[in-house]
């Protein structure tokens, strides 16, 4: 074994840094495992902001912003949590500022807040158009102010379980090669989102589900899996993420004809209706032939020069990288594009998951406060606030005097699947494999789910996983800065989440939040879905339960705007 | 559309290298970083380089392309295939290469975390328990330095890390920039005290390449220049370093031009001065050095010295001056030089730039920090 510590976060995104630094704080020995140094972790592409009820720009309250995010979740978030969430949102961004967040302000020198979809009051905090950056940065900043260690290019592969404990983790080191174990009297997993199961998505390469992947494989429970939040400016054909902030200037969504097809479908707000209606519209416009290119098209050209350099310089600059045109003088092609999963490990309030001394937070974990919807913001206070409310609970468990034993057959093991990876010389490579998976679930569970597409997808999957199982080559053998072995890993996390999202979005025989199925079951059915969808791994396959919903004092009502 | 490229390919436990040809059919909008992937996972998944964002935020695509830091995932190929051209890609220089793209980071953060990159207040945290109080003109001054994504194409090509491994390097010391102006530091001298020692901002030969090559407008050198004009005017000048940009104001205000054979002396002293005297000589031989008496007074030296009484008059002193004078610079840019228009008029104006911060207008953007610092 490499070491031990008191807590073990495994991830060092906004969410597993603010844990770490939570769980120093708290007096545990920390240390922080991660596939990528910490700031390079893809809470820093986060754009927008971030919401807290400080009330600076307009009245607000926790209770309001607790309002808005429960339906936003179109009623299946857990009230209890999202209660916190909001009621400890505003000490959190505090905390932050004093750290040294670099935030935007008001004139009289307050945090300024920007208005968001779906918010009673404007409640975003940000930093210009770079807030994930700005918090990736403070975190890693007070990181090494108080010099925890971290297990940098350490890749997360297996969790060890022992006397009904998790007592650590076992990583591929990436810089040095060779498997190492990591021994920690509990654990955090932080290791973010999954949208690298679409084609299209505005997640990094890195969000390819491993948190979600280990914890299913230790046989415990997912939570609302089949919730895939689709952004709706994502640039064809990358996904990469175009700010809300330009439709917000004004900037219009064109179907093939020339018409601002957004008339039909929210004729107030326009393109400024929420994210899964104006989303929902694209693609309608896109299956009905009337997109180009499979997308349609923003155009802000009548915005003119000045205010698109002046406002949208990150986007501009984007559009002119990744899809080579400028927005001054052309439109840009979008589309839906997988962005956000409110679905993951199912946690209590405080982060523990079922397996005790095993906790999880951020976008991995479901608490659940996004529902079936997330609002946009909520997400990065989400790990913010419950990564410190995990950070504070793993070292109070763990500086209760518990010891660490880790099986020598853990390590056996891992050496005996890692040969069995490496020896494979006949079979695909695993490009075709994850691209098949992407491609089929971007046309089969996307923005719109019918039941036979479903059904047809649940195959698909099945084929995946036989072609995963017979074997993928992995070219490189070497031990220096193997990805090409990770990779493969990857995969296999991916295809198997995939399997529980199909499982448990057939199941869900009504349409919520992001689960839309205007073909067949068009409404939110409460009476018999107003509840939380439960995978287990058991045997070869995901089996599915439900779980009724946390509720406080929120009745539920229609979701309009 | 068919691209070339030719990596270098290095294995640090072997020590081989070797420069590898690919030939890979790309789309169109492809990014050096879509080419590398097309390479990995169709051609020769042994090649490594780090990716993540693809959206240049994260930082881990650094790399050079004919010889100079990019980020993979900003630089299009397209112009670059058609011209014909296979361009030759290689790990970032001045850090050790792991594989063949993949390079050590470690010494960079080593440095980085050298700075002390973390915020120590200098004042009591409010007593409401809410935000320090600053207007967003002044937290505008170190706006520039806030965008860095530690990706390490500065450092890659900074001359003076090239002959010092030591020297603190651009990252860093952008970053320090960071929080010597961040107001709500308290730690500005010791800060400043430190980044004027061995291996600190002072070896710095102004190249400039680390401004030119960073991906994000983070402008280290810039940063370089405030810590430097920050320190001399806080009297933290005993470098040589320091004595040498002295003397450029001296020499210019006194005959208007520099005069070089008072310059060693005066910034290196005298004996290591006296050491210099053959050099000296060999140069004075082949008429490189002008005889120092009479010394000669540049013709138009009164211009000269009204320029310095107007940058002395202007007031504010140390990065705050050279934020102004980004500032002037900036009009001048914008074609405003009707002489009544002020600044925030300027700013004001449809269309222009977003109002940075103006030394001048500090007592109308107020800092609210809640008490003095405690020293
Ligand atoms: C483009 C974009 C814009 C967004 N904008 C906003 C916004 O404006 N407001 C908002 O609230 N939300 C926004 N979101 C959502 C929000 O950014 C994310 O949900 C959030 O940052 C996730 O944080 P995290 O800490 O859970 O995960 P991440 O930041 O993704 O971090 C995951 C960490 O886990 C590590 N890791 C993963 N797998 C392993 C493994 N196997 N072994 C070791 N380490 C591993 C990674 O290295 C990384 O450090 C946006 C998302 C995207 C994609
Ligand atoms: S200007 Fe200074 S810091 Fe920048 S590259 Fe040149 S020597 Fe290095
Ligand atoms: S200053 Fe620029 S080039 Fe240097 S690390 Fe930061 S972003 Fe990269
Ligand atoms: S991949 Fe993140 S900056 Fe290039």
């Amino acid at each position: 074994m490499e070491a031990t510590h008191d807590v073990l976060v495994v991830g060092a995104g906004c969410a597993g840094m603010r844990a770490a630094i939570e769980a120093y704080d708290a007096g545990a020995n920390v240390a922080v495992i991660s596939k990528l140094h910490p700031t390079r972790s893809h809470s820093g592409a986060a754009e927008g902001g971030i919401n807290a009820a400080l009330g600076n720009a307009a009245e607000d309250s926790p209770e309001i912003h607790a309002f808005d995010t429960v339906k936003g979740s179109d009623y299946l978030g857990d009230q209890d949590a999202i209660e916190i969430f909001t009621r400890e949102a505003p000490g959190d961004i505090y905390q932050l500022e004093h750290w040294g967040a670099f935030f935007s302000r008001m004139v009289d020198g307050r945090l300024a807040q920007r208005p968001f979809g779906a918010a009673g009051s404007p409640r975003t905090v940000f930093a210009a158009d770079i807030t994930g950056h700005v918090l990736i940065q403070v975190l890693y900043e007070q990181l090494v102010k108080r010099d925890i260690t971290v297990y940098e290019e350490y890749f997360a592969w297996k969790l060890v379980e022992n006397d009904g404990r998790c007592q650590g983790v076992i990583c591929w080191d990436l810089l040095n090669g060779g498997i190492k174990v990591v021994g920690g009297k509990t654990t955090i997993l932080a290791t973010g989102g999954q949208g690298r199961i679409y084609r299209t998505t505005t997640n990094a390469y890195a969000c390819t589900g491993d948190g979600a992947a280990m914890a299913l494989r230790m046989g415990l429970p997912l939570k609302d899996m089949e919730f895939m939040q689709f952004h709706p400016t994502t640039l064809y054909p990358t996904g990469i993420l175009l700010t809300e902030g330009c439709r917000g200037e004004g900037a219009y969504l064109i179907n093939s004809e020339g018409e601002r097809f957004m008339k039909t479908y929210a004729p107030n707000a326009m393109e400024l209706a929420s994210r899964d209606v104006v989303s929902r519209a694209e693609q309608t416009e896109i299956d009905a032939g009337r997109g180009i290119n499979g997308s349609v098209m923003l155009d802000m050209r009548h915005l003119g020069a000045e205010r698109i350099i002046e406002r949208l310089p990150g986007s501009r600059e984007l559009s002119m990288t990744f899809a080579g045109l400028d927005p001054i003088y052309d439109p840009i092609p979008v589309r839906p594009g997988a962005h956000y999963h409110m679905g993951g490990i199912e946690t209590d309030n405080d982060g523990a998951t079922e397996l005790t001394g095993l906790y999880a937070a951020g976008e991995v974990a479901c608490v659940s406060v996004h529902g079936a919807n997330r609002l946009g913001g909520n997400s990065l206070m989400e790990t913010i606030t419950f990564g410190r409310r995990s950070g504070r609970a793993a070292a109070e468990w763990a500086l209760s005097n518990t010891t660490i034993d880790v099986p020598r057959s853990a390590e056996a093991d891992a050496e005996r699947d890692l040969r069995g990876l490496l020896d494979v010389t006949e079979g695909e490579r695993p490009w075709q494999i994850r691209n098949d998976l992407g491609t089929s679930m971007l046309d089969n569970f996307g923005v719109f789910r019918r039941e036979e597409q479903m059904a047809k997808q649940i195959e698909i999957i099945g084929e995946l996983r036989e072609r995963y199982a017979r074997g993928v080559i992995v070219e490189d053998k070497g031990e220096v800065f193997n990805s090409d072995l990770v990779q493969a890993i990857e995969l296999g996390n991916m295809i198997d989440l995939a399997a529980c999202m199909l499982q448990a979005g057939i199941a869900r025989k009504e349409s919520r939040g992001a689960h839309a199925r205007p073909y067949d079951y068009p409404t939110r059915d409460d009476e018999n879905f107003m509840k939380h969808s439960i995978t287990r791994w058991v045997g070869d396959g995901p089996v599915l339960s439900y779980k009724d919903v946390r509720y406080t004092k929120y009745d539920p009502m229609e979701r309009k705007y | 559309m068919q691209v070339g490229l030719k990596v270098w390919r290095f294995n640090s436990r072997t020590g081989e290298r070797e420069l590898q040809e690919y030939e890979i059919a790309a789309p169109e909008e492809a990014t050096l970083l879509d080419c590398l992937d097309i390479v990995k996972d169709q051609h020769d998944g042994t090649l490594a380089y780090r990716k993540s964002c693809r959206m240049m935020i994260c930082g881990s695509c650094g790399m050079r392309m004919d010889g100079a830091a990019v980020l993979a995932c900003k630089t299009r190929m397209y112009d670059i295939a058609q011209a014909g051209h296979v361009p030759v890609i290689s790990a970032m220089g001045n850090l050790p290469i792991v594989k063949d793209l993949v390079v050590d980071m470690e010494p960079f953060w080593d440095k980085f975390k050298s700075v002390d990159p973390f915020l120590q207040p200098g004042y009591e945290e409010p007593p409401d328990g809410k935000e320090y109080r600053i207007g967003q003109a002044r937290m505008n001054v170190i706006h520039k330095e806030a965008l860095c994504i530690n990706c390490g194409c500065c450092v890659s090509e900074c001359n003076s890390m090239e002959a010092d491994p030591r020297f603190l390097g651009p990252q860093a010391l952008a970053k320090a920039m960071r929080f010597v102006g961040d107001p709500r530091d308290g730690n500005k001298i010791a800060r400043l005290e430190k980044l004027n020692g061995e291996h600190g901002i002072w070896e710095c030969t102004r190249c400039y390449m680390c401004t030119e090559r960073c991906p994000k407008g983070v402008d280290p050198r810039d940063a370089i220049a405030k810590l430097g004009a920050e320190s001399m005017h806080e009297g933290i000048d005993r470098d040589m370093g320091a004595k040498h940009a002295k003397w450029f104001v001296v020499s210019a205000k006194t005959t208007g031009w520099l005069r070089e054979t008072e310059l060693v002396p005066k910034t290196q002293g005298v004996i290591s001065a006296i050491k210099q005297t053959r050099f000296a000589l060999d140069l004075a031989l082949k008429g490189k050095v002008p005889p120092p008496f009479p010394p000669h007074v540049a013709k138009n030296v009164k211009e000269s010295r009204r320029l310095h009484d107007l940058t002395t008059q202007q007031g504010p002193k140390g990065y705050m001056g050279i934020v102004q004078g980004e500032r002037a610079l900036g009009k001048l840019a914008h074609g405003h030089t009707a002489e009544d228009e002020t600044l925030a008029e300027i700013y004001a104006r449809p269309g222009a730039f977003t109002r940075p911060f103006i030394a001048g207008e500090e007592l109308e953007a107020p800092v609210f920090l809640e008490k003095p610092p405690e020293r």
